[in-house]
């Protein structure tokens, strides 16, 4: 159901009421009975953030923002909101990441009541639904008041709405409140928080600080990937170590020569036994595509590919749940974490004091060179090993220029990194392609054997799906010389020359 | 939006029941709804516990459409919104018959209303004057509740009729429906049976009985669905709206 609002306040408790408001009478409705809620949200805290509250109260789902209040069955098969049963709340939240389940943020009783205004005909000049949230831990007690104003009836929805916000000592609060107020203890997740950097900070700070920021990424990621709630908690981890890794190998001279290569295979280490559970995903999360690429009739191999990608999923998973589980790996976590405690780091190499703006300037005018350089020697004949070189370098300058990101006007960084996204979306299918023609090469010869027909109905599928990706890796390299021209426009040469040249060393 | 009105040329056959309980139906199957009172002795607005507007006052009421949308009133059911009766509105007629070009005059009023109602249904005063010519202009259905008595067969006949005598009437839009049936009376069925025989395509088959939860709409002043829903009278108007939607849809194809 769908059910227009002018206004959502929220509010400490349950508001007080008085017996009138001006000449109008209050009428406050029998509460019905207490039903346990849930406060649901993806991981990422998208629904929230899109200015949007999820509850599930016993058989219902409901949905508040701003201007209605969404209602439907809460049955769903699974936690996606693909799962859902069709509604209002699922076509709302259609904007949600598919790839997200939707879960628990807190929980406890929600009760409803109402409070009408009322004339001496005893008709209703404006209501208010309230629905009364009690947390099951130590939050506060929240009440949401979803304001239905009357045709005609302004004045008195404007002093329905005063009534009730004036009972709330430090005025409403905001819809993003919520969560804060209900459950306290909430961690709040971003997968990329925002680093502060100062330009004339030194590089050794700024590197200390994007490390710490996205070890914290990282490590609030390591439940929902014991937990297997959904693929992105193991792909958020792996982009933060990730991030870590560049920021170390990138980031020349901060840290002493010994110290950069330690931690270089350290946090390697830490990533390369999630390589295989993460391609994994990405196949099974790609299943429809390969679907699609191959008619009917060759169906039967796909699945029984798939099938085979399933149960070693389901080994990987829990072999990396047993990992990061263990003893060992938490006290890696711990011992990393106390290597970049709040305000300081590990050793000091000889550029830790250059000051962070004239650092960046320096490395990513010297990257974007090489860019230009490695491009400039490509034509149709060059072999894929320079597209492969080019491919690395276009992603380490994008790194770079998102690591330091802070310290130069959003806007025209934006302006750059557009054109940069679109040349290493090329590159970066030209590579896919290539790395799954090899995968699915070495699947052939590898998988665990289940008789001889079904060897053949697979081989056949997965032979023809390789000749299939081998056209469209041809088709991205004829791409790649027009793309990188794309990139190289005078407007973007300008660009890079007057925010990073002549600034560094 | 489509414009429904309930008219009859006699008085006291269950218009203003018939107005207020459709507009309810159709507010409650989901449709934006506006209930028009132009009848100042049906009070459409009453059953709706609304105090009736001193803002409207006379002609300036149909030219300004300013004026018109800012009268209107919500109810307190969802989807349901209503304009109040004026006390001037008797003395209506006699206003736009003196206004040049009057039959277009309400059209063009609810025009300004288009875009925030599905369906506008006008109770309308029970005289064939300047204001029905409008009204009949106006919609695009004339819901006409009959009582089964020979005088109603009279005034049905009158009033098509006038309709034909209209330059652009178009009787078509007539869905009649018998009204306060009282089936044990055999005089009700006779005439039920010969006027349904005379007028096949103009009665719908829903009939709504005399009751008293009709009358109770007085005390309760709300819709008849909204405090006696399992009750025959109820249940009667909702056929009444199930079937004038089924016209309407047959209209559209």
């Amino acid at each position: 159901m769908k059910k227009a609002v002018n206004d959502v306040i929220i509010l400490e408790g349950m508001p007080e009421t008085d017996d009138r408001i001006g000449k109008l009478a209050t009428k406050l409705s029998e509460r019905r009975d207490a039903v346990p809620f849930a406060l649901l949200d993806c991981h990422d805290e998208s629904i929230q953030k899109s200015g949007q509250i999820l509850i599930e109260a016993g058989q219902m789902l409901i949905l508040h923002r701003r201007d209605e209040t969404l209602t439907q069955p809460a049955r769903r098969e699974a936690n996606f909101v693909a799962d859902l049963a069709d509604g209002p709340v699922k076509r709302a939240l259609n904007g949600t990441s598919p790839l997200r389940s939707l879960l628990v943020v807190g929980s406890g009783t929600l009760s409803h009541s109402q409070i009408a205004l009322i004339d001496d005909e005893g008709k209703t000049h404006a209501r208010a639904d309230l629905s009364h949230l009690r947390p099951a831990g130590e939050g506060r007690d929240v009440t949401l008041a979803s304001l239905h104003g009357l045709r005609g009836y302004d004045k008195a929805l404007a002093s329905l709405a005063d009534h009730l916000r004036g009972a709330e000592a430090q005025g409403s609060h905001l819809l993003g409140d919520l969560v804060g107020m209900l459950f306290p203890k909430h961690e709040p997740y971003d997968p990329k928080p925002e680093t502060i950097i100062a330009p004339d900070q030194g590089a050794y700070d700024a590197a200390n600080d994007i490390i710490r920021v996205y070890l914290s990424v990282a490590r609030q990621n390591e439940a929902g990937i014991i937990a297997d709630h959904d693929s992105e908690f193991l792909h958020d981890y792996r982009v933060a170590l990730r991030k870590i890794r560049s920021v170390i190998s990138l980031f020349r001279g901060v840290y002493e020569v010994e110290q950069t290569e330690k931690l270089k295979a350290r946090f390697s280490e830490l990533m390369a036994p999630t390589g295989r559970l993460r391609d994994l995903d990405v196949y099974l999360l790609g299943r429809d595509t390969y679907y699609d690429l191959l008619p009917e009739t060759l169906h039967g191999g796909l699945a029984l590919m798939f099938d085979i990608f399933k149960r070693e999923r389901r080994q990987e998973h829990r072999k990396i749940a047993r990992l990061l589980e263990s003893p060992h790996y938490r006290a890696g976590m711990a011992e990393l974490e106390n290597l970049f405690p709040p305000g300081s780091g590990p050793a000091r190499g000889l550029d830790a004091d250059h000051p962070a703006l004239d650092y960046a300037c320096g490395l990513i005018w010297k990257r974007y060179r090489k860019v230009c350089k490695i491009a400039a020697a490509i034509d149709d004949e060059t072999p894929d090993e320079e597209v492969h070189e080019l491919r690395i370098n276009c992603k380490k300058l994008r790194y770079l220029m998102e690591l330091f990101a802070p310290l130069f006007p959003r806007g025209e960084m934006k302006a750059i990194l557009t054109p940069l996204k679109e040349l290493q979306e090329n590159l970066g299918l030209f590579n896919d392609y290539s790395v799954q023609q090899g995968s699915l090469q070495y699947f052939l010869s590898h998988h665990p054997s289940k008789g001889e027909r079904d060897e053949r109905v697979m081989a056949t599928s997965i032979g023809a799906l390789i000749a299939l990706l081998h056209q469209r890796q041809m088709q991205e390299r004829a791409r790649v010389v027009s793309s990188f021209a794309h990139f190289d426009s005078p407007a973007i040469r300008r660009q890079f020359l007057t925010l990073f040249r002549g600034k560094g060393a | 939006m489509k414009i429904i009105a309930c008219y009859s040329n006699k008085g006291g056959v269950g218009k203003t029941a018939a107005a207020v309980n459709l507009a309810y139906s159709f507010a409650k199957g989901g449709a934006r709804v506006l209930l028009c009172d132009l009848d100042p002795q049906g009070a459409s607005g009453f059953y709706f516990r609304m105090k009736p507007s001193k803002k409207l006052l006379d002609e300036a009421f149909f030219k300004d459409v300013e004026r018109f949308a800012k009268a209107i009133r919500g109810s307190d059911f969802d989807n349901l919104d209503i304009l109040p009766a004026n006390m001037t509105f008797r003395d209506f007629d006699v206003f736009l018959s003196r206004m040049k070009h009057s039959r277009q005059r309400l059209g063009k009023s609810l025009k300004a209303v288009r875009d925030d109602y599905d369906i506008v249904i006008l109770d309308c005063p029970p005289n064939i004057s300047t204001l029905a010519e409008n009204v009949f202009e106006a919609a695009d259905h004339i819901v006409v509740p009959v009582i089964p008595t020979t005088l109603s067969e009279r005034t049905f006949e009158q009033l098509l009729d006038f309709i034909k005598d209209q330059g652009d009437g178009d009787k078509k839009k007539i869905i009649a429906f018998f009204s306060m049936v009282q089936k044990q009376k055999t005089l009700h069925a006779e005439t039920m049976a010969r006027m349904r025989e005379t007028y096949p395509k103009r009665f719908i088959s829903a009939e709504v009985p005399f009751s008293a939860d009709v009358e109770r709409m007085g005390t309760h002043r709300a819709p008849v669905a909204s405090y006696a829903q399992s009750r025959p009278a109820a249940k009667a108007y909702d056929e009444v709206y199930r079937q004038l939607v089924d016209c309407m849809d047959g209209d559209e194809k």
